[in-house]
């Protein structure tokens, strides 16, 4: 059983990452579940888990005819496994966006949920290719319109591959934010439900300082509660019955050989 | 809009709108800047934008692309950037005439929400501005901005248009959802 999400936001800075990791670490109290920083350009999973120094991550999966494993990249962490990417510009130049598919397809075989931290732009077949794997995406937003109005370009480009939405996250949210009155308005436009209102927390700073998702780092931190309310409202669905059947799934979900 | 023209004290490229927005609140600047969006991609090369402020605080918008003013000029400037920044400072009598077109204002934190989508700025311009500039729905941006569905919807029509076409671009065309 696997079903992808990719978590996404059209803008940087609505805390990704951190949503990513608390979502994968509240799903993993009931799920099997895998963690990978498709983020491949600008990555830094491997900096809120303590990876830095990964010797082996995505970006070496990545590469045409390196005799790596996929599971030479997974680390357990945190009660997951744990997929970082590296942060060197010449590994990702060298590495081939399209090979994500492969990787997605072996780790989707071992896993129950499979969380794509997936990059906060749209502007290139890399930055897309985890929306256009994933069977659905959690949209991170924060009250603004910026945020709104690229979660709203995220959510299209991503039902353009058939991609739906699972629901939303507003992080980062403070008192004045009228959170109530724009998460219902929103709510009109984006797919599935709001999953969580998650405040702005000094927490999630000081978990990515530590090196820790903020569960592990400051678990009874008002933000981490609400992560760990809106898991509970991501309804995980069954996906392919057999692991083979799930590889296939996202082999063939991509199939644009060069002509 | 018609404004004098005032001393030139900046003239930049910058990544973030939100540090022109800064600079003029910071030095409480009477004047104008003029933006003009690099992502000659996506507008016409002409595209300039006028943003003129009182004290610091924004007060008319104008984009001279679309001939469009007050919150729909920011729109129409809003982009990934970077944006070629100028910024004048004129004397308060140069503006008056100029500020009383009232089509073309804009609540004050909104320059800095739409354009830099920093809220700290958004608070501090606010705190800036004059009680009876307030008065306008500042609060209420983002709840306007999502209850304009026309809006929205044409947010979402150009972004399945450019998903289409760079699927095409990008060699992904099978994996789109017919």
């Amino acid at each position: 059983m696997v079903e992808a999400f990719a978590v996404a936001s059209g803008k940087g800075g609505t805390g990704k990452t951190t949503s990513t990791l608390a979502l994968g670490m509240a799903l993993a109290e009931d799920h099997d579940v895998t963690v990978v920083d498709a983020d491949t350009g600008m990555a830094n999973l491997l900096f809120h888990t303590g990876l830095d120094d990964a010797p082996v991550t995505l970006h070496d999966l990545l590469i045409d005819g390196a005799a790596v494993a996929v599971d030479d990249a997974v680390y357990e962490r945190f009660g997951m496994k744990v997929v970082p990417c590296g942060t060197e510009l010449a590994a990702f130049r060298a590495a081939d966006p399209e090979r994500l598919r492969d990787v997605v397809a072996e780790l989707a075989a071992g896993t129950d949920v499979l969380l794509l931290d997936s990059p906060a732009a749209l502007g290139s077949k890399s930055a897309v290719l985890p929306v256009v794997l994933a069977d659905r995406t959690v949209i991170v937003l924060q009250p603004t319109i910026p945020a709104l109005s690229d979660g709203l370009k995220v959510q299209e480009y991503a039902r353009s591959y058939g991609t739906e939405t699972a629901g939303t996250l507003f992080n980062r949210v403070r008192d004045e934010d009228g959170i109530e009155r724009v998460a219902e308005q929103a709510e009109r436009y984006f797919g599935g439900e709001t999953l969580g209102v998650i405040p702005e927390s000094d927490a999630a700073r000081a978990a990515r300082t530590a090196g820790e998702p903020l569960l592990a780092h400051a678990p009874d931190a008002p933000a981490s509660r609400a992560f760990r309310e809106a898991a509970k409202r991501l309804d995980v669905r069954d996906g392919a019955s057999e692991s083979g059947d799930v590889a296939d799934r996202f082999r063939s979900a991509v199939v644009p050989e060069e002509v | 809009m018609k404004i004098p023209r005032g001393d030139l004290i900046r003239s930049r490229v910058v990544d973030d709108p939100g540090t022109t927005l800064a600079t003029a609140l910071d030095r409480r600047l009477t004047g104008y800047a003029v933006f003009e969006p690099q992502d000659a991609v996506l507008l016409g090369d002409e595209t300039r934008g006028v943003l003129t402020f009182e004290a610091g605080v924004p007060t008319l918008a104008y984009c001279t692309d679309t001939d469009r003013g007050g919150a729909d000029a920011l729109n129409d400037l809003a982009g990934p950037g970077p944006y070629s920044v100028d910024l004048y400072e004129l004397d308060d009598a140069d503006l008056a005439e100029t500020h009383e077109a009232d089509d073309l204002r804009v609540p004050p934190g909104l320059p800095a929400e739409r354009l830099a989508a920093n809220r700290d700025l958004v608070t501090r311009t606010r705190e800036a501005a004059p009680d009876e500039r307030l008065g306008d729905g500042d609060g209420d941006t983002v709840a306007a901005f999502l209850a304009d569905e026309a809006g929205i919807e044409a947010i979402r029509e150009q972004a399945r248009e450019e998903a289409r076409a760079r699927a095409e671009e990008w060699g992904l065309t099978d994996a789109l959802d017919d």
